[in-house]
């Protein structure tokens, strides 16, 4: 029986939020109040679900079953291992504070009736393509959040998200058209796309090189990858906040997630090593994390800055991947950790900044920081974990990525990693030191003698409430305790999922 | 020569490619709209010839049998009674067609498919 | 009795829409069921038929208890009976749903001729799917060419007339075709029976080559023609378009099908597989096909008006059969049939779905589509599970056609056709999903006080067609396994 209740659990993860996802829609014509907490009820119990998964992959073992079979070959079928765990375990723990967020964040804006169901919906499939235990399931998950979360990105119908939403559609459909592309070469060649059968493409060739090109293009859209990212830096900020939050935090991870799942288990590491594969996944990592990171410091509207940064940061990912070695893999699934806890803070403390003063240009957010003390402080040890000052998750990543480059012999690597943490804090660091140590000379106004100039933010705002607060309070601290800290979750968990697709990769 | 002699000896098919192509150009190329379905008519005509030139027997005699059966050769009747059904179609389709165009005479007042296309052009602008 | 099933489909379908006109001079309110009750009854006969070729293998039957090669026979195999099927399903909610939308296309006097027009065309449909003649084959097509015609031109609005007419000349052009390339094969075999023309063909291909080829080439373009083969397209925009929108369900969905299951049954049955290696003709084929589902995409994505969107997608869309009959393996064809099924319920579902809002609001440029998705919310859901199935969206049966035909593309090593499929798609996605975006997002439509409400007797085709959708796309398995067995010629 027990072992029966584990088994279902996968399914009911990714089925339950899909599920309250129509609840929530229906019960949302009544009461706001039901709307909302059914929503953040959902995204709690999906995390608490997802957490006692643990027990089931703790010592390396996997739970895979079929559920039915579309055609002969293809079908619908559940699998968990440490990877699908980890992702899953970190979506549905941000997803539950985003959701807490949206609360108060949503309470002022329009549209909630449509964008809490779309929220716990999106969450549903999220999960569902982290246990999916085909290519199929995945593709067909997959599908299905990149399409319903179009309607996040456009959720302001203004004619900047509804021509950024455009964009973000044709990708996603040329996104999709290619996976399909790759997942029909990958059927062709093995018989079937399941994720339990081992390596799928043993020799290189034409085909096999269409199929990788394919996936590629497929999964590295979603992520961020030079040059399909296009439609990241117009898509992400024009999303409100929170769920600018989860796409670049979680959503663009399953891209990551479907690439590591395609590199070593359709193809193996000997494959890619001898067609040089992992220099063409290198080079574009480089290019991703160079562009990505020196046109942040050019743009001047915070939510883009951040959607730049995104699009560098998954090229560290791409990086992890390409040097093939255990330890830069587990550098690798450690900063999907990273980065999604960092960029998650980012753009909910954002968020907040925005919500409050309804500015969102960089150069006017001189000494919010004495007014919005804690969101500027979460938002701080964000950017110094981008940046990769130690103790932070973020330097833990970069040091092991940096280890294993050297350890795979390609020292040019750590020297990339070096100078985007350079860039990174070129476009970070002014944003903070002009929060906390900028500000107008202004006349303070009553209670105060005349003439004492303070420098402080040009509006008079308070701290935001305490239900954003609390959300990005918990994150920013998780820059920290997932650090250089003892009883490091994240990292044990990385180190584990590592080991795993080494060895799946290895024939 | 022998090309020739092929052609003398099955001068039916012939004629009736001949009459094909005409009825085919005529339906594709005439802009009157009566003209076209003259056409098409003499299209028909010409397969059921075709058909028909099949089924003829040299100095075959119409296979109808007073006495028995006689040592004698006889036209092949099926091809005749298939292509009098296709003369129904075709009388039933040309029915159709010209009362489509008695409609369109009376919205438009023409018969010509390069005017009717001038008016439409013209109205929809 | 269960041997005269075939023929009694056929017989009660024609036989009820003769008798409508009677119907209607006795009593008005029974015209509805009485067109409806055949039509389902050969439904259910239809699924009957299946069971009886699972049990004994396909067989034929003899009309009148004649012999071939002197009688006329009809026979029932997977791909007859799977033909039947899709003709009563899908006919089934269109006619449903035309039960309601016809009234204010049409004079109130021609509304029973409209039942009568209806059912001939499907039921001379049904005579294509079962019939083993050729010459059979020829009278069943000219029926439903005129009455395919008749749907149409019932409207009397000029543009219809005129589509009808074009569409008229045009399809007996074709039909001439066709006829001449029954003259053709009957000259060289002596057989008009599909079994006895196989037989004698393989030795007639040494004596006479050129009649073989030029018959060939005929049927491509008769049943080219009537199935919008690109470039022979040319009469279908303006026929669907400005036809009333169940006729346009109908037609895109079930007629320009039908002419290219008779294609595959000549090509297949009739003559040898063999011809095959030496003329390029399916090639060609394939070659059109390509055409047709890119250039089809192409003009679709210009249109304003809807419904000539729609059409033209047709166009793409029966590109993708052709393609699979020209791709010509086992997987490729099976693609091609089940797509057939699969375009069927979508196109028909989308027309509806395009003639509910026309109906309801009289809207019909994409343009002034801003925001109905507010007001007709389960409308242009079901339009919207159209759209995606068209894109080829898994969980969708668009889905399931598409990768058997990606499947049989690249099972003959030709990967070039795979992406063309992929990029048509892509096409697709480019001229749908703007339509449904603006349809739920963007502006909202001020309520018009003459806009009508949306009746259930409409919708309910609608949502069962949508239903039909997602639920092949999730389960095909039965389709498939019949098809395979289908194309075992």
């Amino acid at each position: 029986m027990e072992a029966m209740l584990y088994e279902m659990l996968p399914l009911w993860v990714s089925l339950f939020p899909i599920f309250m996802s129509v609840v929530i829609f229906a019960v949302s014509k009544r009461s706001e109040k039901m709307r909302n907490g059914l929503s953040i009820g959902t995204a709690v119990v999906t995390f608490f679900s997802v957490a006692a998964m643990y027990p089931s992959i703790a010592g390396g073992g996997v739970i895979e079953y079929t559920i039915f079979n579309i055609l002969p070959g293809l079908g619908v079928s559940i699998r968990l291992d440490i990877l699908s765990f980890s992702l899953a375990v970190l979506a549905s723990f941000v997803w539950m504070l985003v959701s807490i967020y949206s609360i108060d964040y949503m309470s002022h804006e329009h549209g909630g009736d449509r964008y809490y169901p779309i929220l716990i919906f999106t969450l549903g499939s999220c999960l569902g393509i982290f246990m999916a235990g085909d290519f199929f399931t995945l593709f067909i998950f997959f599908e299905l959040m990149s399409l319903i979360s179009y309607v996040l990105v456009i959720h302001e119908e203004t004619p900047a998200a509804l021509r950024a939403g455009y964009k973000y559609l044709i990708m996603t459909i040329i996104g999709g058209l290619a996976l399909f592309f790759a997942i029909i070469i990958t059927f062709e060649l093995s018989g079937t796309v399941s994720l339990s059968a081992g390596t799928l493409i043993t020799e290189p060739g034409t085909l096999p090189f269409l199929a990788f090109l394919s996936f590629l293009i497929g999964f590295g859209m979603k992520a961020g990858m030079f040059p399909l990212h296009v439609w990241l830096p117009d898509a992400h900020p024009v999303a409100p906040s929170p769920a600018s939050a989860l796409l670049s935090g979680i959503m663009l991870k399953t891209g990551a997630y479907g690439l590591l799942r395609v590199l070593f288990q359709v193809f193996n590491i000997p494959l890619i090593q001898e067609a040089r594969w992992d220099l063409m996944l290198g080079i574009l990592a480089v290019i991703t994390i160079i562009l990505g990171s020196a046109v942040a410091i050019t743009q001047e509207d915070l939510k883009r800055r951040l959607a730049y940064s995104s699009v560098g940061q998954m090229g560290y990912v791409i990086l992890g991947m390409a040097l093939l070695t255990e330890r830069a893999l587990v550098g690798d699934v450690f900063h999907i950790f990273s980065h999604a806890i960092m960029k998650s803070t980012l753009f909910l403390a954002a968020g907040a900044i925005i919500w409050k003063t309804g500015l969102r240009n960089v150069n006017d957010l001189k000494g919010i920081g004495k007014q919005m003390p804690v969101t500027m402080g979460a938002f701080t040890v964000a950017a110094l974990a981008m940046i990769g000052i130690p103790p932070l998750n973020g330097f833990l990543s970069k040091w092991t990525l940096s280890l294993g480059a050297l350890e795979a012999g390609l020292p040019i690597y750590v020297v990339v990693l070096l100078i985007s943490s350079l860039l990174n804090g070129l476009y970070y660091l002014p944003i903070i030191i002009a929060a906390f140590f900028g500000g107008e000379e202004h006349e303070h106004g009553h209670g105060h003698e005349h003439g004492h100039e303070e420098k402080e933010f040009a509006l008079n705002v308070d701290e935001a409430s305490y239900g954003m607060i609390i959300p990005v309070a918990i994150l920013g601290l998780s820059c920290l305790v997932f650090g250089l800290m003892p009883g490091n979750v994240a990292f044990e968990l990385s180190i584990k999922a590592a080991h795993f697709l080494i060895t799946m990769g290895t024939p | 020569m022998e090309t020739i002699e092929n052609l003398i000896n099955n001068y039916y098919y012939f004629v009736a490619m001949v009459l094909f192509v005409i009825g085919f150009h005529t339906m594709l190329t005439h802009s009157n709209l009566i003209k076209k379905v003259i056409g098409m008519n003499i299209m028909d005509t010409s397969i059921f010839l075709f058909f028909v030139a099949i089924g003829y027997v040299h100095d075959g005699r119409a296979p109808i049998f007073l006495n028995g059966v006689e040592d004698h050769a006889y036209v092949h009747p099926l091809p005749s009674a298939l292509i009098l059904t296709g003369i129904v179609v075709a009388v039933s389709v040309t029915a159709y067609a010209l009362s489509l165009i008695v409609k369109l005479y009376e919205h438009y007042g023409t018969v010509d498919a390069d005017e009717i296309a001038l008016i439409r052009s013209r109205e929809d602008s | 009795m269960s041997n005269h099933i075939p023929v009694l489909i056929i017989v009660l379908v024609l036989g009820a829409s003769f008798s409508i006109p009677l119907v209607a001079r006795w009593r008005k309110t029974l015209i509805f069921p009485a067109a409806v009750t055949p039509l389902a009854i050969s439904f259910g006969l239809s699924l009957y038929l299946f069971y009886l070729v699972g049990q004994q293998g396909a067989f034929s039957y003899h009309l009148g208890e004649w012999e071939p090669p002197w009688g006329i026979e009809l026979y029932v195999d997977y791909l007859g009976a799977y033909m039947i099927m899709v003709l009563s399903s899908i006919s089934l909610p269109v006619l449903v749903f035309a039960s309601r939308d016809i009234h204010h296309d049409i004079r109130e006097e021609v509304v029973s001729w409209y039942y009568t027009l209806y059912l001939l065309l499907i039921g001379s449909m049904m005579g294509i799917a079962l019939t083993n003649d050729l010459f059979n084959l020829f009278v069943f097509v000219e029926i439903s060419a005129i009455a395919a015609c008749g749907i149409i031109s019932i409207k009397e609005d000029r543009k219809c007339i005129e589509a009808s007419f074009k569409y008229l000349i045009l399809s007996a052009l074709g039909s001439g075709c066709v006829l001449l390339a029954v003259a053709m094969i009957y000259m060289i075999t002596g057989y008009l029976n599909f079994d006895y023309v196989a037989a004698t063909m393989t030795e007639a291909l040494s004596l006479y080559p050129y009649n073989i080829l030029i018959a060939l080439s005929l049927l491509i373009v008769g049943f080219g023609v009537k199935s919008a083969l690109f470039p022979l397209h040319v009469w279908l925009p303006d026929a669907h378009s400005s036809a009333p929108s169940p006729s346009s369900a109908v037609l895109s969905g079930l007629v320009i099908k039908i002419y290219a299951v008779a294609l595959v049954k000549m090509l297949f049955r009739v003559f040898p597989t063999a011809i095959y290696e030496v003329v390029p003709v399916l090639d060609i084929v394939l070659f059109l096909s390509v055409l047709a589902v890119v250039f089809g995409s192409i003009f679709a994505m210009v249109q304003d008006d809807i419904k000539r969107m729609l059409a033209y997608s047709s166009i793409a869309q029966i590109g993708y059969v052709f393609m699979g009959i020209g791709l010509f393996g086992d997987r490729a064809l099976v693609g091609g049939l089940l797509h057939i099924f699969n375009h069927a319920m979508m196109k028909a579902m989308l027309f509806l779905a395009a003639g509910m809002i026309i109906y309801a609001t009289g809207i019909r440029r994409i343009k002034d589509l801003k925001g109905i998705g507010v007001r007709m919310p389960l409308t242009m859901a079901a339009f919207t599970i159209g759209a995606f199935a068209m894109v080829g969206i898994p969980g969708t049966s668009g889905f399931i056609s598409k990768w058997f035909l990606a499947l049989g593309a690249l099972d003959l090593g030709r990967p070039f056709y795979v992406a063309i499929i992929l990029l048509s798609s892509l096409l697709n996605g480019i001229y749908y999903f703007p339509i449904v975006v603006n349809a739920f997002f963007g502006s909202k439509i001020e309520p018009h006080p003459e806009h009508k409400d949306v009746p259930a007797s409409m919708l309910i085709p609608i949502l069962l067609l949508a239903a039909g959708v997602i639920f092949f796309g999730f389960f095909p398995g039965p389709l498939l396994d019949l098809l395979e067995q289908a194309i075992s010629f």
